[in-house]
Formats: structure tokens, C-alpha cells, sequence
């Protein structure tokens, strides 16, 4: 229940700068998600939240209360690490009570909440095991309830899931969200994974190279990325960003894709913005989501070169060269390897970004 | 393919065999020997057993000077005081190395920066001892420490201190800081968490360092030859002295004296053994 607020945050090792000048508002009770690939310098932003880590430059403030200096233990934050860092020397309730004991709770008290929260996690029965030989998934739910029996202000999450099974990994989502909503903790998640972020997060920030790149609603950052990293890295596959260049033609603006041929006319608006735009060459996007086979034969002629078929899902790469497209159907289509299919893509969901700059183009 | 697997099964508990041959029987010939009377190890016996034809504990009261066996030497001392020095220095000299080297081995691999002190002090192992323990004799002169258990128990500290250190060390750095930090993110202090937690599930690695320094203390030879003369001379030293004019070595006092000396590091062993075998399990990790 506190918010948090990253002003002008630099972190440099060495001569290696791990965080560029990050600016971040976290609200109260925001499920805040940092999603980025590896070394993008998420996990040095929540180390420096939790006080591992101080700050080279700038700052960050806990409801407005500067936190430089502030030692880690007295910030009331929780944390869940990534290898979970149990204690294997204590059985799993001397784990859960830690936090309480540390604080000095009379132990009738410490007693009511790890039986409280060893019920809410189901860690009842393994209550008086030792926890060196807990399975993974386990493991993985003490750690979350050795932090969250103290009931932290803020809650810091460092790729939890990222070592359990998918299935449990399912379960554990949900089980997130409902402790969060439960406790209204604010919750900064870390994570590489984009349906953890996308499935829990109130809002995402997704980071590459130390660089904040965009900061939204997991639809905002879906439907309306800011720029080609963030285009190709939110969804799954991510955008098909083909290279083309802006022309006229006498339905309107399109873009000449060179061997693919030209687009369909871009929305009107769209089009506006993009003879606004400095630069001739662009890059076009569309979700994969968002492509259909024309029976008409009305459309873009492409080449097959596969077909995925993974059930409730078909996945058809086409193009040639470097300009590759994928599709995603939600039934089998009719599209066999090395024919020729007609693409048509949904104009509103077409996306154009600078070609020089990769920053997303859009309606003023 | 099968025939070949057989062969090298066969080459394979050959060669295994052969080397217990070589460790076991000289271990098991002693053993045999401080049950043995005179007549049965010494040359003039002339017939060598396997197993002594008539045993006896006379070598174990000779060491202990209840009995002259029939041996026509008396000893002018008795086993007793070796052993409590070999175990006071040993044990004195363990706990100096493992509390100095676990402290500077915490601080140089969570705080430390560089590779210079690490180094240093394992470079102090290439010095040749003998070119040492001259000095060494001249400073415990000075300080009053010679024939002393704890003049000993402070020097097999200080020559045994660089691997208790680089033991500990590396143990120290294989152990995630994730889990300290868990426990400071909760208000822990330091000083609490490295008592804790870190020494906690340290034990095992204390356990297994602590034996491996108490051994390299326990069959010190030279440093005890030349800081002690009478009162507290150790095991090693008290054993070479057993011998006479008369019937030169005295093996089968010897071989009692061995035998004894050989129990603290088999018992210590055997109490440790759940931790070597159980290995380091930090925080259960992935990794």
C-alpha cells in the first residue's frame, strides 16, 4: 500500500551501464510487471526497490520519502527471490516465521499467521518437514508465504515462476492475483516471461538494454507498441515488422514492400501521420493475429514456405527473403507448402515505425 | 561389446583391489603388530603371522608404563601426556585456524575485492617449513612458548589458517547471497544473519574443513620435534623416541601407539560422515 516512484534512476557497474535514466511511477496496489529480456536491467531496477543495490544517480521514493540510505530491512518491502533462497536448515514453519521472529511477534501470534498463510498456500501438512527436500513447486510457495506473512507495503517478485513446471506455473498465476488482490500489496513483478506479465499485470513496463520503453496496460503495450523492440518482443509470435518504403497510388498512400509487392491503402488516419513523418522508409506491422487467406484472390500474393499445425492452432510462414510473415489461425487452413496464398491483413491493425528510428508512427 | 565390458570389469576391480592392497595391508599389519608380543614382531621371532599367535596387550601397558612387557627397557616417560598434548594442540590449534580463517574467508568473499590477500595467503604454503621454523623457534623462545601445548596449538593455528580460509572461502562463495539477502529484506542485522543462517547452513562445510585442518595438526611431525623438548611432546614425537640400545625399533610399542593415535580422526570422521556425504545443499536451488 505504498506508491513508488523511480526519478531519473541510473545504475552503472563499472564502466557497464545496467540502467539508463529510468523514470517510474508505480501506483498504490498496482500489479506492476517489469518484462524485458534477459539483461535489460529489470532485476538491477528491483534490487535497487529493495535497497541490494544503491543507485548511481537519481532517485527512489516510497509515498514520496526518499529511500537513499534506507537500509533494506527497514524499507517494508518483501521479496521473492528467483532461486527461492530458502533457509534448508529450518523445516518449512521456521522459514514462514522467520520475519515474524526477526521482528520480535510474541510466538502465540507468529503461530496464528504461519498457520493462516501455510493454509492459504496449502503447506499445512508440510508444515514440521525439513525444507531441503522440498520439490521445486513447493519451494517455490514458501518462498512466496515466508515474504508475504509479514504482509509487506510492497511486495517485489523476481521471476518466481521461472523455474516450475508450466502447469503449476498456470496455477500459480492465478494464486498471484488472488493474494495480491487479497492483501493490495504494491506488486513489482519481474519477469521475461510476457503471459505472466500480460495475464496478471495491472500495468507492464517493458525495458530492453537498461532503456524503459514503454509503460502501459497489457493491451495498450499489444496493440499499440511504441516502438519495433517492443512490436516484436509483446506476443507470441511477436509483430510481423516487414521493411518497405511509403508510396502513392491511386487508392492512396501504401507501402511498397519490394518482392512482396504493395500493401493495401493505409487507413486514413494512419496515412496522415505517416506523410507527416519525416522519413520515407518505414517499417510495416500487423499482429499475426490479424491476417486472413482471401478466397477471392484479392490481397497480397505471398509463398508458403510451412505450415505449423499445433492443434488449436495453425501457424503458416510465408514470404520470401527477408520478408517474412507469419499467420495464426485458430482453425486448420487451407494452405499447403510452397503454394501461393492471397493475404489480407485487418488495415486497422496495421502499425508503421520510422525505418531509422524504429519509433512507432502514429495518428496525432 | 559384452566380452569387452566384462574385461574391463575385471581390469577395473583389479585395479581397485590393488590399491586397497597397497593402503590396507601396511594399516592392517599394524594393527595386527600392537597385539603381537616381542617374540612375534621382532626379527628375532623370525616367524611372521598374519595374525598374532599368542595375543596380547602387552604393548599397550608398555606405552603406559604398567608394564616392562619383556622388554628390558623401562621408559622414562609414558604415552599418556604425548596423547593429551597431540589432542590439546590438535584441537586448540583446529579452533584458531577455523574461527580465523572462517571470519577472514566471510568477509573477503562477501566484502573483499581483488585476488592479492586470497593469494598471499596461500602462498604462504610454498615456503619450505624448515626455512621458517628456525625463526619460528628463536620467536616462541622470546615468548616463553616452547614446550608449551598452547605455544603448539598457536602455531599449528597460524600454518594450518590458509586452508581453513581457502576451504571456507570457497564454500562461502558458493553459497547464493540471495538467501542473506532474504533475511536482511526482513530487518535481520548482519551480525544475526551470519549466525543465523550463514554458520547454520554452513555446517556442513565448517564440519568437513574442520576435519581436514584437525588431520593436517594431528600428524604434524616437525614443528612438534622442534618446539618441544620434554613436557609436551606429541604422538609423532613421543613415537620415534621408542626404541632401544638393545632391540632397536620397538615395533610392536609402536604399533599400539599408531593405533591409538589413529582413532580421533576415524571417530571425528565417522561423526562428520552424514554431513560429507549429504554435500552442500544451499537453499535448495535451482542453478
Amino acid at each position: 500500500m505504498t506508491a513508488i516512484h523511480l526519478e531519473n534512476l541510473v545504475k552503472r557497474f563499472g564502466a557497464f551501464t545496467a540502467l539508463k535514466t529510468m523514470d517510474l511511477e508505480i501506483r498504490d496496489g498496482e500489479f506492476m510487471a517489469l518484462l524485458g529480456p534477459s539483461g535489460c536491467g529489470k532485476s538491477t531496477t528491483m534490487n535497487m526497490i529493495a535497497g541490494m543495490e544503491s543507485p548511481s544517480k537519481g532517485r527512489i521514493l516510497f509515498d514520496g520519502r526518499d529511500m537513499n540510505g534506507v537500509a533494506m530491512g527497514r524499507r517494508g518491502v518483501g521479496f521473492v527471490f528467483q532461486n527461492y533462497a530458502i533457509f534448508t536448515h529450518m523445516n518449512v514453519y521456521d522459514n514462514l516465521a522467520y520475519g515474524l521472529r526477526v521482528r520480535g511477534l510474541p510466538e502465540r501470534e507468529v503461530d496464528g499467521r504461519v498457520r493462516k498463510i501455510a493454509d492459504f498456500l496449502q503447506l499445512t501438512p508440510l508444515l514440521k518437514q525439513p525444507s531441503a527436500k522440498l520439490s521445486v513447486n513447493i519451494l517455490q510457495r514458501l518462498a512466496i508465504g515466508r515474504s508475504a506473512i509479514v504482509e509487506p507495503a510492497i511486495f517485489l517478485l523476481d521471476e518466481p515462476l521461472s523455474n516450475v513446471d508450466a502447469a503449476f506455473r498456470a496455477v500459480m498465476r492465478t494464486e498471484l492475483k488472488h493474494l495480491q488482490r487479497q492483501f493490495r500489496q504494491t506488486m513489482v513483478y519481474v519477469t521475461h516471461d510476457q503471459l505472466e506479465a500480460m495475464t496478471m499485470a495491472d500495468r507492464i513496463a517493458v525495458m530492453d538494454h537498461g532503456v524503459l520503453q514503454q509503460v502501459g496496460t497489457p493491451l495498450e503495450v499489444y496493440n499499440d507498441p511504441v516502438n519495433l523492440f517492443v512490436a516484436g518482443f509483446i506476443g507470441s509470435p511477436g509483430m510481423n515488422l516487414l521493411k518497405g518504403s511509403l508510396a502513392d497510388s491511386d487508392r492512396g498512400l501504401v507501402v511498397d514492400l519490394g518482392e512482396l509487392g504493395r500493401t493495401a491503402p493505409l487507413p486514413p488516419q494512419l496515412a496522415a501521420a505517416a506523410r507527416s513523418n519525416a522519413g520515407r522508409d518505414v517499417v510495416y506491422g500487423f499482429r499475426p493475429e490479424r491476417v486472413s487467406l482471401s478466397e477471392t484472390g484479392e490481397g497480397m500474393p505471398m509463398p508458403v514456405t510451412f505450415i505449423e499445425r499445433i492443434g488449436a492452432r495453425t501457424i503458416a510462414h510465408l514470404g520470401t527473403g527477408e520478408q517474412r510473415v507469419k499467420a495464426v489461425f485458430d482453425n486448420d487452413v487451407a494452405a499447403e507448402s510452397a503454394s501461393t496464398v492471397a493475404v489480407a491483413i485487418e488495415p486497422a491493425s496495421v502499425r508503421l515505425f520510422d525505418a531509422a528510428t524504429g519509433v512507432a508512427i502514429r495518428e496525432a | 561389446m559384452m566380452n569387452r565390458s566384462v574385461s574391463f570389469e575385471i581390469f577395473r576391480y583389479a585395479a581397485i583391489l590393488l590399491a586397497l592392497a597397497i593402503t590396507l595391508v601396511p594399516t592392517l599389519w599394524m594393527a595386527s603388530m600392537a597385539f603381537k608380543p616381542i617374540a612375534e614382531w621382532s626379527a628375532a621371532g623370525a616367524d611372521l603371522t598374519w595374525w598374532p599367535k599368542n595375543p596380547t596387550l602387552d604393548n599397550f601397558r608398555f606405552i603406559f608404563g604398567t608394564s616392562t612387557s619383556d622388554l628390558i627397557v623401562a621408559l622414562d616417560r609414558t604415552a599418556g601426556k604425548p596423547i593429551l598434548s597431540s589432542l590439546l594442540s590438535a584441537v586448540f590449534g583446529t579452533l584458531v585456524a577455523m574461527s580465523c580463517g572462517t571470519a577472514a574467508a566471510y568477509g573477503l568473499s562477501r566484502f573483499g575485492s581483488g585476488q592479492n590477500l586470497p593469494l598471499a595467503l596461500i602462498q604462504l604454503r610454498l615456503f619450505p617449513p624448515m626455512a621458517v621454523m628456525i625463526p619460528v623457534m628463536i620467536m616462541w623462545a622470546f615468548l616463553g612458548l616452547v614446550d608449551s601445548w598452547w605455544g603448539l596449538a598457536l602455531i599449528y593455528g597460524i600454518v594450518t589458517l590458509p586452508f581453513a580460509f581457502w576451504l571456507m572461502k570457497t564454500f562461502f562463495d558458493d553459497m547464493p547471497r540471495e538467501i542473506e539477502d532474504a533475511a536482511l529484506v526482513e530487518g535481520c542485522s548482519r551480525t544475526r544473519v551470519f549466525m543465523k543462517i550463514t554458520l547454520p547452513m554452513m555446517r556442513p562445510a565448517l564440519a568437513s574443513s574442520a576435519l581436514f585442518v584437525f588431520i593436517l595438526n594431528w600428524s604434524d611431525y616437525l614443528i612438534a620435534l622442534l618446539l618441544t623438548t620434554r613436557e609436551w611432546v606429541t604422538i609423532p614425537v613421543y613415537m620415534a623416541s621408542l626404541s632401544s640400545s638393545m632391540t632397536g625399533q620397538l615395533y610392536g610399542a609402536k604399533a599400539a601407539l599408531g593405533l591409538i593415535a589413529a582413532v580421533p580422526p576415524v571417530v571425528m570422521g565417522i561423526a562428520i560422515q552424514r554431513h560429507l556425504v549429504r554435500g552442500l545443499t544451499f537453499g535448495a536451488l535451482k542453478q
